[in-house]
């Protein structure tokens, strides 16, 4: 009952006209974030943050949120008609999704993939809505060993996540480290690689590194392939197709599915530094082992389009209940969502809920609101997202220069933040050519210096014995949650690898 | 070029292992953790992990086989980025805008100068309008005094 009263409250916050206005813009510009290919949420997010100066906090951090998961619902497009994914939470939806359009089912394809994304999407609101106050509960008894635990969990998922590549992952979270610790020590107020600049004394700012290595360094990277290159001759032609809507047995077929990948998705968003698109391969798999036709995948099957849809969707409302309850970011894009929130003067925690319970209920009402916009937007901007593909990427790119430089400004109207995001952008496009992981690298300079905090916190608290982490039964919970998910993680790797291997030989 | 980075990125992890050695205690006095004890783990595990990445390349474990792509291209547009960054100094957000537009479009877009004069007149005027005027954000005030 308390829940729904919070909900109701957080809808009348939510449904004013300017937050509704801001929610539209939010999900509008999330799905056009997603359709530019190499162009990901984390780095609109990124770029997009100064754009919310002047708002009031609701409405900016709904309208980020819109972003984040519009983006989800916007990078689908691009793998149907173009086979490229918008991000890389799509790459499942282009195994069966383009050659459903080669198929001539383009229409049908993004109506389901439109209707998956909501199905998705709103289950994760409503699992967030019911679930997000007990973690909240839960947390509270957290200390700075739990502290320190969880951010650790998230960085070594994350990094064992990447696979072949940990190595690389590992020393790319390093660097992110080592970049957190730049500034004064918070502790006894020594300054650490500053080497007297007056600039580094509060630290390297996440903002300009985030938008660099995710928007100039993708960029770069998009350059090296040859994307500007490519007319936009390859888009499916779509328009003259007979059906544009659905049969009843696409309807019929996919039922099941859209449950599983909801679950799924959302359970696997929950785990830090798991994230969409690990979900999205894994549900893609998971649909493909229990369907009578697996012959069927990879080559235009709609459950194969419609399993990954729901989970990334869902994954990304996942991904908010450790941001809400516990201020711990599980990826790239809800740690920027969290710079967000600090920006604001706001500190997402155990106390979070209940100390901000309009911003929190009003984010999280406006996320079903934010879904139904997105369904619609989705069916019925078709038309307009194609003409988007059509702007070739050549024109779109100093563009993207133009609004990375002046939103990275815009924040603390710095210079040296300017050209660190350039600087910035150049690493990530080495980082990106090289297998190493920005993300992680994004996810440690936040995680840094929060477990670097916990850590010494806790060393006192034990006067320097580390069996504090094994003594106090919360730490022993997550410990044993950490080794549980690190178990797992050879799963993950094997659902991910199967979805790859079944796509090729599919198609 | 891989070696090279991987080089790079090792020599940096060595610096920061040296001045987290030199200038960071490990201990305060009081006997608590010091500013050094963080990035004393950090940076050897850092030149640790470099250095095992390195000799994974050397003996042609991994070799990272980076497909071949346009370097020009990329020269070409880090070129343009950069000179943008000191341009936005010199004459600030909306001219260094324009001037960066002009140049990167002409390169981009060749044998379309309306075309490409039109967006670099209309892109940093929406992102000025919106950033200065709509959201009264700071927009890069450049060395030579002009009206915008």
């Amino acid at each position: 009952m308390d829940i729904f009263a919070d909900l109701v409250m957080g809808l009348s916050l939510a449904i004013t006209p300017i937050n509704l206005l801001y929610l539209l813009v939010g999900a509008m510009v999330g799905m056009i974030v997603g359709v530019i290919p190499g162009f990901g949420p984390s780095a609109g997010l990124a770029i997009l943050l100064p754009v919310t100066f002047g708002m009031d906090p609701i409405g900016a951090i709904m309208m980020l949120a819109a972003i984040y998961y519009g983006a989800m619902y916007g990078g689908t497009i691009t793998s149907i008609l173009l086979n490229t994914p918008g991000e890389s939470a799509t790459v499942a939806s282009t195994f069966d999704g383009f050659p459903l359009a080669k198929n001539g089912r383009a229409g049908p394809a993004l109506v389901m993939q439109a209707v998956a994304s909501f199905v998705g999407g709103t289950v994760g609101v409503v699992l967030i809505t019911i679930l997000a106050p007990m973690f909240s509960q839960v947390s509270r008894s957290f200390g700075p060993p739990e502290y320190f635990l969880l951010a650790s969990m998230g960085m070594l998922t994350l990094i064992v996540m990447i696979g072949a590549n940990w190595k690389l992952g590992c020393l790319s979270a390093l660097v992110g480290f080592a970049l957190g610790t730049v500034g004064v020590d918070l502790e006894t107020g020594q300054g650490r690689y500053t080497f007297g600049s007056a600039e580094l004394i509060g630290g390297i700012y996440f903002i300009p590194v985030a938008i660099g290595l995710f928007g100039l360094g993708e960029l770069f990277y998009a350059f090296y392939i040859g994307l500007h290159r490519q007319g936009a001759g390859s888009i499916v032609q779509f328009q003259k197709e007979k059906r544009f809507w659905p049969d009843r047995m696409d309807w019929i077929s996919t039922r099941w599915t859209m449950v599983r990948g909801s679950i799924l998705g959302f359970v696997v968003g929950v785990i830090p530094g798991a994230g969409a698109t690990i979900a999205s391969l894994m549900a893609y798999s998971l649909e493909r082992s229990v369907s009578k036709t697996p012959e069927k995948f990879g080559q235009g099957e709609m459950a194969g389009l419609v399993a990954p849809e729901t989970a990334n969707n869902a994954a990304s409302s996942g991904a908010m209940i450790p941001l809400l309850t516990l201020g711990i970011p599980g990826s790239a894009s809800t740690a920027v969502l969290l710079a967000a929130f600090l920006l604001w003067g706001l500190r997402p925690g155990p106390l979070f809920m209940a100390q901000n319970p309009e911003l929190a209920w009003g984010l999280i009402a406006s996320m079903y609101l934010g879904n139904m916009a997105l369904l619609a937007i989705s069916i019925f901007a078709i038309p307009l997202f194609v003409l988007l593909l059509k702007v070739p990427y050549r024109l779109l790119a100093p563009a993207i220069v133009v609004i990375c430089a002046l939103g990275t400004f815009s924040v603390h109207a710095s210079f040296i933040e300017t050209w660190l995001m350039f600087a910035a952008g150049i690493v990530g496009f080495f980082m990106r050519l090289y297998g190493f992981s920005p993300a992680a690298l994004v996810l440690a300079l936040v995680l840094g210096p929060l477990a670097e905090e916990a850590l010494r916190q806790t060393m006192t608290i034990s006067r320097g014995s580390f069996m504090i982490f094994v003594d106090r039964p919360a730490s022993l919970w997550i410990l044993a949650l950490t080794v549980v998910l690190l178990g797992l993680v050879p799963l993950f790797q094997k659902l991910s690898r199967a979805a790859g291997a079944a796509a090729k030989a599919g198609g | 070029m891989r070696i090279a980075f991987l080089v790079a990125v090792l020599a940096g992890a060595v610096f920061y292992t040296y001045v987290a050695f030199a200038d960071l205690g490990f201990m305060t006095r009081t006997g608590r953790l010091g500013p050094g004890f963080f990035p004393r783990i950090i940076g050897l595990a850092m030149v640790a992990i470099a250095i095992w990445i390195i000799a994974d390349h050397l003996r042609g474990r991994d070799r990272g086989a980076a497909t071949p792509g346009r370097w020009s291209d990329v020269a070409s547009l880090t070129g343009l980025a950069l000179g943008y960054a000191v341009l936005l100094w010199l004459l600030g957000g909306f001219l260094a805008s324009v001037v960066f537009l002009l140049a990167a479009l002409s390169m981009l877009n060749p044998g379309r100068p309306l075309q490409n004069g039109a967006l670099a007149l209309v892109l940093p005027l929406a992102v000025y309008l919106l950033f200065d005027v709509l959201l009264n954000a700071s927009m890069p005030p450049g060395l030579v005094p002009f009206p915008i």
